[in-house]
C-alpha cells in the first residue's frame, strides 16, 4: 500500500502560514476604525465594538485535510508506532474490546460519517478477516451521561449499530461494580480501576478523536473506562490547581496523574491506541465567515451574518436550540496514528498544536471570552450556569501554553446570558449543586470536603446515570473544580450580557448588562490604560504566550 | 479567587432523613383500579362477582371523570364498591393480591433505588391512596415500617363503603408527611419524595428533593419547569423481583 503523501509537502508558500511561527498576523490590534467583533454569546452572537488598542487573537485557518481518510487509517494500522501492526496481533481465539470516545467530542458533532465510524469499519473488517469474533464495543463515557440509541447510531453508523447494539455495543457503566476491576495502584497510591471487560481482553483497541491537546493519550483509557474510584485521584481541586494549563499536558497535574494510571493499565492490558487529529473547520458552507477577521468581511459575509442574527432572534427558543443541535461540523481528518499509547499521542499532539497554536506576546489586564451554545457536556442538552463556568473559566481560560493570557489578579469577562436553566434528565445533580451547595460556598476544597461524597453516592443520581441519560452525581463538582486554576489566577470575573444577575452572584461573579458595561467596570478597576485581549471564537485557538 | 456566600449560613442537616414513595405507577406499574377489579372479581359466588364487576363497569365514566378532576373523589367512588365486604375477606384478598400480582409488578430499578436510599440513610415511607389491606402486606415484604394509606371504614367488621378521614390524596399526603416528620424530628427539606402523578404535586412540593418517576404529561412539564429530576423506571421483572432480591 502506498503511503499517503504528507500534507505539509503539498502546500504552496501561501499555505505555510499554517506553520506556527508564521502566524503573527493572527494577532490583531484594533483601532478606532476597526469593525465590530463577533463574540459567541450562548445561542447567539454579539457584534460588539471593542475599545481601540484591544488585542484580538484569531484561530489559525484549518489545516488541509487528508484526501483519503480510510486509506490513512489503513496505513496507520499497518505501520504503527512502537507496536506490531494490528493484523499481526490477532488470532481467532482472542477476546477484543474496542473502546471509543463519546459524544463529548468533537464539538459540534461532526458530519456523517463520523471518524469513529470510519475507524470502526476498518478495524472490525480487519478483526473479521482474522477470524476474531469475540468483540465488544464500549463507549468510553466514564462519568458522562450514557449516549442514547440515536446518538450511538449516528456515531457508529447504521450497519455497525444493527450488528452490535445493544449486546456488544454499549455505554460504559461506572457504577456496575460487577463489571469493574482494580488493576493496582500507582506510585502515588492512586487506585487504577477499569472496565472488567476491557481489562480481561487480550487486546484493547482505543479509537480516539483529538479535538484539543487535552484529549487522548493515557487519558483515553485510564479516564474513559474508569469509575469514580479512579477519577477522584485527579479530578480534585488540588490536582487541577497544579495544571498550567489543561492544554499543555507537560505542565498539567491532571495529565501527570492520568499518565501514571495509564502506565499501570498498559502494564496489565495490551492496549493498541488509534489517535486522530482533525482540523478546526467548525463552520463551513454558509457559515464559513465565522472564521474570518471581521475587518475582511465583504458584503456577502455581512449579508450572511445579518441573516444568521435575524434568524436566531426570530426563532422560538425551542426551534433555535433545535437548529443549533442539528448543525454538524465539516471537520476534516489531518492525521491518524496507531500503536503504543505514548508514541502515538506524541505525534498526535504535535499535529493538534500545529492546528491551534498562535504565538502571543505578553499577558493583558483584561481577557474577554465568549461562551458559545455548546461545550463537551451539553451536546443535545442545555448550557447551564455550572457548564458556563466550566467552559469560560475552565476551558477558555486554559487555552494557553506557558502562561495565561490574563495577568495574575486580572479580570476575565465572560459573555453569556447566564440563565438559571438546567436539563433535569441530563444534569439532575447540577441543579442541587447549584441551588444548595453553591448557595453556601463556592470554595472548591470546601465543596469537595462537605458535599462531594454525598453526591457521588446519591442513589437517585446513580440510578439516573445508570438507567437514564444523566451525568454522574459527582459531575457538577468536577465541572466546578475545572474552573479552579482560573479562579485562583484571576482577581475578578464579570459576566457580560448577564440576564439573571443572581446567577452570577451565586458563582462569585459580577454581572454586567452588556459587554460595554463589563469593560467599563473592568477598566474602572485596572485604569483606562488597561490592556484588553479578546480570544476570538469560533473555532478554537491556543495562545503560546511569551 | 473564591467567595464565601455571606448571606447563607450552612443549615445543619437532620440526623434522621426519609424517602417518601408513592406506590401506584411509582414503585409498581399498576393502578388502584386493577386492584379493585381483582378483589371484586374474587368475592363470593359467581353471581356476586358478576354483580360487583357490573357495578364497577357502570361506574367507569364516573371514575374516569374523577380521575381527570379529583383524585380524592376517585378514591371515594372506588371504595364505595367494597360496601358489605368483611374486613377478614379484604385482608385475605389483599395478601393474595400482593403475593400473586403486586410483587410481580414491582419495578426492579425502583426496588434498587429504594435499597440504595436505605443504605444512604434514607428511611423508606410509603404514602399512597391504596387501602391498608393492600399496602401492609407489601410494606412487610419491602421491610417498610411506616406508611400512609387509605383506611376503609368498618361497622362490626363489615366495610361501610366509606373511607376514614383523612383520605390520602393531593394535599392530604403533604399534610401527613409534615405531621409525620414533625413527630419524628425530621426536616422535610432533607427528605426525598418520589411520585408519578400531577395529583401528587402538593406532596412533592412539600419535600426538599422531589423526583418525578415515570411522570404523566402534566407532572413531566412541571418537573421540567421546576428543574426536578425525572426518573424512568423500566418494565417490571417477569420473575418475582422480591424473590430474586431476597436470594441476592
Amino acid at each position: 500500500m502506498a503511503r499517503p503523501r504528507s500534507p505539509i509537502s503539498e502546500r504552496n508558500p501561501n499555505e505555510l502560514r499554517h506553520e506556527v511561527e508564521a502566524r503573527r498576523d493572527l494577532v490583531v490590534t484594533l483601532n478606532g476604525r476597526s469593525e465590530p467583533r463577533l463574540i459567541a454569546y450562548g445561542d447567539d452572537f454579539l457584534l460588539a465594538k471593542l475599545p481601540a488598542g484591544t488585542r484580538v487573537i484569531y484561530p489559525p485557518p484549518p489545516l488541509e485535510e487528508l484526501a483519503d481518510p480510510d486509506l490513512a487509517i489503513r496505513y496507520a494500522l499497518l505501520h504503527p508506532e512502537n507496536a506490531d501492526p494490528l493484523f499481526a496481533q490477532l488470532n481467532p481465539n482472542m477476546r477484543v474490546t474496542i473502546a471509543l470516545d463519546d459524544i463529548s467530542l468533537p464539538l459540534p458533532p461532526m458530519q456523517r460519517p463520523d471518524l469513529r465510524q470510519r475507524m470502526l469499519t476498518i478495524v472490525l473488517q480487519t478483526l473479521a478477516d482474522y477470524g476474531v469474533d469475540d468483540v465488544h464495543l464500549i463507549v468510553a463515557n466514564s462519568l458522562h451521561r450514557r449516549m442514547t440509541e440515536a446518538e450511538v447510531r449516528r456515531m457508529v453508523g447504521d450497519r455497525i449499530f444493527r450488528a452490535y447494539w445493544p449486546d456488544r455495543l454499549y455505554n460504559f457503566d461506572a457504577e456496575n461494580r460487577a463489571e469493574l476491576v482494580m488493576l493496582g495502584k500507582t506510585d502515588h497510591q492512586e487506585e487504577v480501576w477499569l472496565s472488567k471487560r476491557a481489562a480481561e481482553s487480550d487486546l484493547l483497541i482505543y479509537l480516539n478523536l483529538n479535538l484539543v491537546p487535552m484529549d487522548g493519550g493515557h487519558k483515553s483509557v485510564a479516564v474513559g473506562l474508569a469509575p469514580y474510584q479512579s477519577l477522584r485521584h485527579h479530578h480534585n481541586p488540588a490536582t487541577l490547581r497544579d495544571s498550567h494549563s489543561y492544554m499543555d499536558p507537560t505542565r498539567s497535574g491532571l495529565h501527570r496523574s492520568a499518565d501514571r494510571m495509564g502506565r499501570v493499565v498498559n502494564r496489565n492490558v495490551n492496549v493498541f491506541s488509534i489517535e486522530t487529529a482533525i482540523n478546526n473547520r467548525m463552520y463551513g458552507g454558509l457559515l464559513d465567515f465565522l472564521h474570518k477577521n471581521e475587518d475582511r468581511f465583504n458584503d456577502w459575509d455581512r449579508a450572511r451574518l445579518g441573516t444568521l442574527q435575524w434568524t436566531q432572534r426570530n426563532l422560538s427558543e425551542t426551534l433555535r436550540r433545535e437548529a443549533l443541535r442539528r448543525y454538524a461540523a465539516p471537520y476534516g481528518l489531518t492525521g491518524v496514528w496507531a500503536g503504543e499509547t505514548e508514541s502515538v499521542h506524541h505525534k498526535a499532539l504535535a499535529r493538534v498544536f500545529q492546528q491551534y497554536a498562535v504565538p502571543v506576546k505578553g499577558q493583558s489586564d483584561i481577557l474577554i471570552v465568549g461562551v458559545p451554545y455548546i461545550c463537551p457536556y451539553n451536546v443535545n442538552s442545555i448550557m447551564n450556569p455550572v457548564l458556563v463556568q466550566c467552559t469560560g473559566l475552565g476551558y477558555l481560560f486554559n487555552m494557553y501554553r506557558n502562561k495565561p493570557l490574563v495577568r495574575p489578579g486580572g479580570t476575565l469577562i465572560i459573555c453569556h446570558p447566564l440563565r438559571d436553566e438546567f436539563h433535569p434528565e441530563h444534569h439532575p445533580s447540577y441543579i442541587e449543586f447549584f441551588h444548595r451547595c453553591l448557595a453556601e460556598t463556592n470554595d472548591s476544597q470546601e465543596l469537595e470536603r462537605r458535599f462531594e461524597a454525598e453526591f457521588a453516592h446519591n442513589p437517585t443520581y446513580t440510578h439516573m446515570y445508570r438507567y437514564g441519560n444523566a451525568y454522574h452525581g459527582v459531575h457538577p463538582f468536577y465541572m466546578w473544580y475545572w474552573g479552579e486554576p482560573g479562579r485562583q489566577h484571576v482577581g475578578r470575573i464579570i459576566a457580560a450580557g448577564c440576564e439573571q444577575p443572581e446567577v452570577a452572584t451565586r458563582m462569585g461573579w459580577e454581572a454586567a448588562e452588556s459587554l460595554e458595561m463589563a469593560i467599563a467596570m473592568a477598566t474602572a478597576d485596572a485604569g483606562s490604560s488597561a490592556s484588553i485581549t479578546y480570544l476570538h471564537l469560533p473555532p478554537l485557538v491556543i495562545a503560546d504566550v511569551e | 479567587m473564591s467567595v464565601q456566600n455571606p448571606h447563607r449560613t450552612p443549615r445543619p442537616r437532620a440526623t434522621r432523613r426519609a424517602a417518601f414513595y408513592d406506590l401506584d405507577g411509582t414503585l409498581i406499574d399498576l393502578n388502584l383500579l386493577h386492584a379493585v377489579g381483582y378483589i371484586l372479581g374474587n368475592l363470593g359466588e359467581w353471581h356476586a362477582r358478576l354483580t360487583r364487576l357490573a357495578a364497577l363497569a357502570a361506574r367507569i365514566p364516573l371514575l374516569y371523570a374523577a380521575e381527570r378532576y379529583d383524585r380524592r373523589l376517585l378514591n371515594v367512588e372506588l371504595f364505595a364498591l367494597f360496601k358489605g365486604v368483611s374486613r377478614d375477606r379484604l385482608t385475605v384478598l389483599g395478601e393474595e393480591y400482593c403475593e400473586r400480582i403486586l410483587t410481580r409488578h414491582l419495578f426492579q430499578s425502583g426496588l434498587d433505588l429504594l435499597e440504595g436510599n436505605r443504605s444512604a440513610g434514607l428511611e423508606p415511607v410509603l404514602v399512597t391512596g391504596s387501602p391498608d389491606f393492600l399496602v401492609e402486606p407489601l410494606a412487610r415484604r419491602l421491610r417498610i415500617e411506616h406508611s400512609a394509606v387509605n383506611q376503609p371504614a368498618y361497622s362490626r367488621g363489615i366495610a361501610t363503603g366509606r373511607l376514614c378521614e383523612p383520605i390520602m390524596a393531593g394535599e392530604e399526603k403533604a399534610r401527613w408527611c409534615e405531621q409525620w416528620a414533625g413527630r419524628g424530628g425530621l426536616q422535610l427539606a432533607d427528605c426525598w419524595g418520589y411520585a408519578d402523578s400531577y395529583y401528587d404535586l402538593p406532596f412533592l412540593v412539600a419535600l426538599g428533593h422531589p423526583v418525578a418517576v415515570n411522570p404523566d404529561r402534566r407532572l413531566a412539564a412541571t418537573a421540567r419547569v421546576r428543574q426536578w429530576p425525572i426518573v424512568h423506571f423500566g418494565h417490571p421483572m417477569a420473575v418475582n423481583p422480591l424473590t430474586a432480591w431476597r436470594e441476592a
